[in-house]
């Protein structure tokens, strides 16, 4: 190898390859870092991002390819080994423990005797020069996410990585801590030499904070580029790779959706009879207001959106509305009529479908087929007085399977052998079926691929075309840009502010997500 | 966080089941199956040998006293109907989720019920025997209730209560046939035999079919066969088994779809219970025991019974086979020790070859888990608390 000069990149991966099983994951992938940059990584989900990065990070063996860093081959063999040579990762989700405070995460995994004084006063050091301020004392599950994420980081740091990896790292942060964190990355990355790979699906924070770009697309690299040369349209059509509309698909790819004309009135619509109106919703669990007092009515044929970071609520939100979560005070009222909640079943009965956050959680039952997952609602309607009929509940399931596009190799075959989209379809095709008033889609679309996003947005729409009210609960500001009419925002368990989407700016929202009055 | 409330009726139980489910890996089990059956065979042989007793031998005297001969094949029979009603009932609760292991109390209760009911009522003819089982059934069925109250109202882990319910159990039945509540009469109260209950009377015993000494079927064998079919149908094929087959793989999605999973929970472990409360009347009830109530009654049917729905993966007409299996390890140990092998021998034998027979899944899993050939486990969601908790720290 060379000698090391300023011309020989921080990190150089050389047809990297990676298989698991008959499933190519990277296929000889060429990634070049230099010193000084945040480098972009951009694919759809099962693009063979993460998996690049475990090779980065020794957590799985390479089939084939050679890693320089520094000009230098390695063998990244081990985690111990990536770690040694510089390379840290802050991951999507978060790895913190709650119960213990900042100082003792940080320290977590370091070996020898542990040092409080010292550990915190690195804290304090990492915090003073990065500008992520950070109490060491305070317990983690005190701190809000974003306080959380730059634990995360602030934790990275301290180990002194010359390479950090980030993936994700937005999901839970509202825009301006976004901006914030990588104003800092781009600083401390320039000033000291290091370099950043930031990993996301999110084609605006890409074309915002990095310096160059690599777009993966299934396992190969499609395309690289400095960003400044390129545009965001360029960067989805290579991303999915076809021709992407400002629409739907911007939308799905993280870009805010050009006004749509006409659609809507643009004007504040006269609100539709309501199908579902929530009044004074509160839950309280050990002693915090998860939810406080919320007030939300959808209409029908309305979509109405609950925008808000992650971990404010609406995972609670969801829970109650599927029936999992008695609410500590409040009423629901499904199509005019308030629900006994104390009651399962009920709101389901009454009318309401819902398509959780979580599809695994409650959405389907993993182990059983494809026709038990889809009339498990409905199953009176497919039993004798005593035993299922099969004959009945299989028609039943080919009549949604194919209203809904599921793809299974058969009706019988366990929904765990479906994939996500396909499973996700499953969930709403079993809520809307029967005389469903209200649907509440929580998250709809984490997780899916672009096809199955717009598929998604297709149907959220027909519903609402045909007179169900659709209460989508979501993270991604684009996304509710484009589907809903109104949108409320939530901020710790309350919600800040409503209004519809004509009035509604990127701004004005990220200030009710902040919890201020717009 | 909600979801830890929601896990009915204990979580651990659950995991563990999952992991006795059959997997896709069939091949790769099935072998791995036979060859720990290898080994545990070659581990029993050592072990006869190393006490001075012949495999061989004991392989006989096992075959002697199980298959042989008519003899045989009616001590095997009359093993196989307990053990067969206890493995039914536990599959039925662990297909809901539940974990009860305290089948070997409910069998004692049960005979205490069936015995208070044979010795105490007069009952015309066939009613009789109806009664004692059914009461057998309703004792076994409470104990259980019991455990799911516990569970319901203190959250008291079910694995817990149910194994410890047991040990109140055999009390209770020693107390009851050393009291006057259903002490043999002719025994004092200075009796140096095991206290016991009188027999039962003739009317409640259930019926033998055939002639002595030619193959003799007990009516015990035709209610458990017909629980077990029964309770097949009704788990893949009935509303009810839908449900419970609903809340035993995802309680969370059973509730968003209207089932009462803590109602449904219990009762499925009060039925479980209620099978080996019937194993117990039949036990008191058939010429497997001395048609007394003992308090060595169970003899660890409820045990055993549980062992079969282990290695039939908590399916109902697995079962079958596998019950006939244990008991003709049953009949052929009784005979066996007979021989002058210790008891204990063919319990170890027993044992091995369970775990030959329930290790391979976990086995497969645990090789499978090592390799990695799964990257994408997905992690659970973080809990990230509201501002509030800010305030409230």
């Amino acid at each position: 190898m060379t000698p090391t000069t300023s011309a020989v990149p921080i990190l150089e991966l050389r047809s990297i390859t990676k298989s698991y099983g008959s499933v190519t994951a990277c296929d000889a992938v060429d990634l070049r870092v230099d010193a000084g940059e945040i480098h972009g990584l951009l694919g759809e989900n099962g693009a063979g991002k993460s998996s690049l990065m475990k090779v980065l990070l020794g957590l799985v063996r390479r089939d084939a390819g050679t890693v320089l860093v520094r000009g230098e081959e390695v063998a990244l063999d081990s985690p111990q080994e990536a770690a040694e040579l510089g390379i840290g990762m802050v991951h999507q989700h978060f790895s913190l423990i709650n119960a213990l405070t900042v100082w003792e995460n940080v320290a977590l995994g370091d070996t020898g005797k542990v040092n409080k004084q010292a550990i915190c006063a690195g804290i304090a050091e990492v915090s003073a020069r990065y500008g992520l301020p950070i109490d060491p004392e305070a317990r983690v599950d005190a701190l809000s996410a974003g306080e959380r994420q730059r634990v995360e980081v602030v934790k990275c740091l301290r180990r002194n990585p010359q390479i950090l990896i980030l993936d994700e790292p937005t999901s839970v942060l509202t825009q301006a801590e976004s901006q914030e964190l990588f104003a800092v990355l781009g600083r401390v990355v320039q000033e000291e030499g290091r370099a950043v790979i930031l990993i996301s699906h999110k084609l605006a924070e890409i074309a915002q904070a990095t310096d160059r770009v690599t777009v993966l697309r299934k396992g190969r690299v499609a395309f690289r580029a400095v960003t400044a040369e390129t545009t965001p349209q360029l960067l989805a059509r290579q991303m999915v790779g076809r021709e992407v509309s400002l629409g739907d698909e911007g939308a799905a790819l993280g870009l805010l959706p050009v006004q749509r004309a006409g659609a809507d009135g643009g004007e504040a619509r006269e609100r539709q009879q309501p199908v579902l109106r929530l009044a004074g919703l509160t839950v309280v669990q050990g002693g915090v207001r998860v939810l406080d007092d919320i007030d939300l009515t959808v209409g029908a044929g309305e979509i109405v959106a609950l925008y808000g970071v992650e971990g404010n609520g609406q995972a609670m939100l969801g829970d109650v509305l599927s029936g999992l979560v008695v609410p500590t005070d409040g009423t629901i009222e499904v199509a005019g009529s308030r629900v006994d909640v104390t009651r399962p079943g009920v709101l389901s009965k009454a009318g309401l479908g819902i398509v959780p956050e979580d599809r695994h959680h409650s959405g389907v039952v993993l182990d059983m087929s494809v026709a038990e997952n889809l009339t498990m609602k409905s199953l009176n309607e497919v039993s004798g007085r005593f035993l299922v009929r099969r004959r009945a509940m299989l028609a039943q399931a080919r009549r949604l399977a194919d209203e809904f596009n599921i793809v299974t190799p058969s009706l019988d075959a366990p929904v765990r052998s479906l994939s996500g989209g396909n499973q996700q379809r499953v969930v709403l095709a079993r809520e809307l079926s029967g005389h469903t008033r209200v649907l509440v889609a929580a998250q709809p679309t984490h997780g899916l691929d672009v096809g199955a996003i717009e598929d998604m947005y297709a149907r959220l729409r027909r519903a609402a075309a045909e007179g169900i009210g659709v209460l989508l609960i979501s993270t991604e500001l684009e996304e509710v840009m484009a589907l809903a009419t109104w949108i409320a925002v939530i901020s710790s368990g309350q919600i800040t502010g409503a209004l519809p989407v004509s009035d509604a700016t990127p701004e004005r929202l990220g200030m009710l997500v902040g919890g201020e009055a717009a | 966080m909600s979801s830890v409330s929601l896990m009915n009726p204990d979580d651990l139980g659950r995991r563990f089941l999952a992991r006795l489910r059959p997997g896709r890996d069939g091949w790769l089990t099935a072998g791995v199956t036979f060859a720990l059956v290898i080994v545990a065979l070659g581990a029993s042989a050592l072990l006869l040998t190393m006490n001075g007793a012949s495999p061989s031998a004991s392989l006989s005297a096992i075959w002697d006293g199980s298959l042989a001969n008519s003899t045989g094949w009616t001590a095997t029979l009359l093993n196989a109907a307990p053990l067969l009603l206890v493995a039914v009932g536990a599959a039925i609760c662990a297909s809901a989720g539940t974990f009860n292991i305290g089948q070997e109390g409910q069998v004692l209760i049960g005979g205490l019920f069936g015995a208070w009911v044979g010795l105490r009522l007069a009952l015309p003819g066939p009613m009789m025997v109806v009664a004692v089982m059914a009461a057998a059934a309703v004792g076994g069925g409470l104990w259980a209730g019991l455990s799911a109250l516990m569970y319901r109202f203190r959250g008291v882990n079910v694995v817990v209560s149910t194994l410890l319910m047991t040990f109140l159990a055999i009390q209770l039945v020693t107390f009851a046939v050393s009291s006057p509540w259903l002490q043999e009469s002719a025994q004092g109260s200075s009796g140096i035999a095991d206290a016991q209950s009188n027999p039962l009377p003739a009317s409640a015993l259930l019926a033998d079919f055939g002639e002595y000494p030619s193959l003799l079927v007990n009516a015990g064998l035709f209610i458990a066969l017909i629980a077990a079919a029964g309770a097949a149908l009704v788990l893949s094929r009935s509303r009810w088994g839908f449900r419970v087959r609903m809340v035993g793989l995802n309680p969370l999605a059973a509730k968003h779809t209207g089932v009462r999973v803590s109602v449904l929970g219990g009762f499925t472990l009060a039925l479980s219970g209620a099978f080996a409360g019937l194993a117990g009347g039949l036990l008191l009830a058939s010429p497997v025991s001395p048609n007394r109530l003992q308090a060595g009654l169970s003899d660890n049917v409820g045990w055993d019974g549980l062992l079969v729905a282990l290695v039939a993966r908590n399916r109902p007409l697995i079962a079958i086979p596998v019950a006939f299996g244990f008991a003709v390890l049953r009949a052929g140990g009784d005979f066996l020790s007979a021989t002058g092998v210790p008891y204990f021998l063919v319990d170890i034998v027993k044992a091995l070859l369970v775990l030959a027979f329930v290790a391979p899944p976990v086995l497969v899993s645990l090789f499978r888990g090592r390799r990695g050939a799964t990257p994408s486990t997905p992690s659970p969601q973080p809990v990230v608390p509201t501002k509030k908790m800010e305030a409230a720290a």
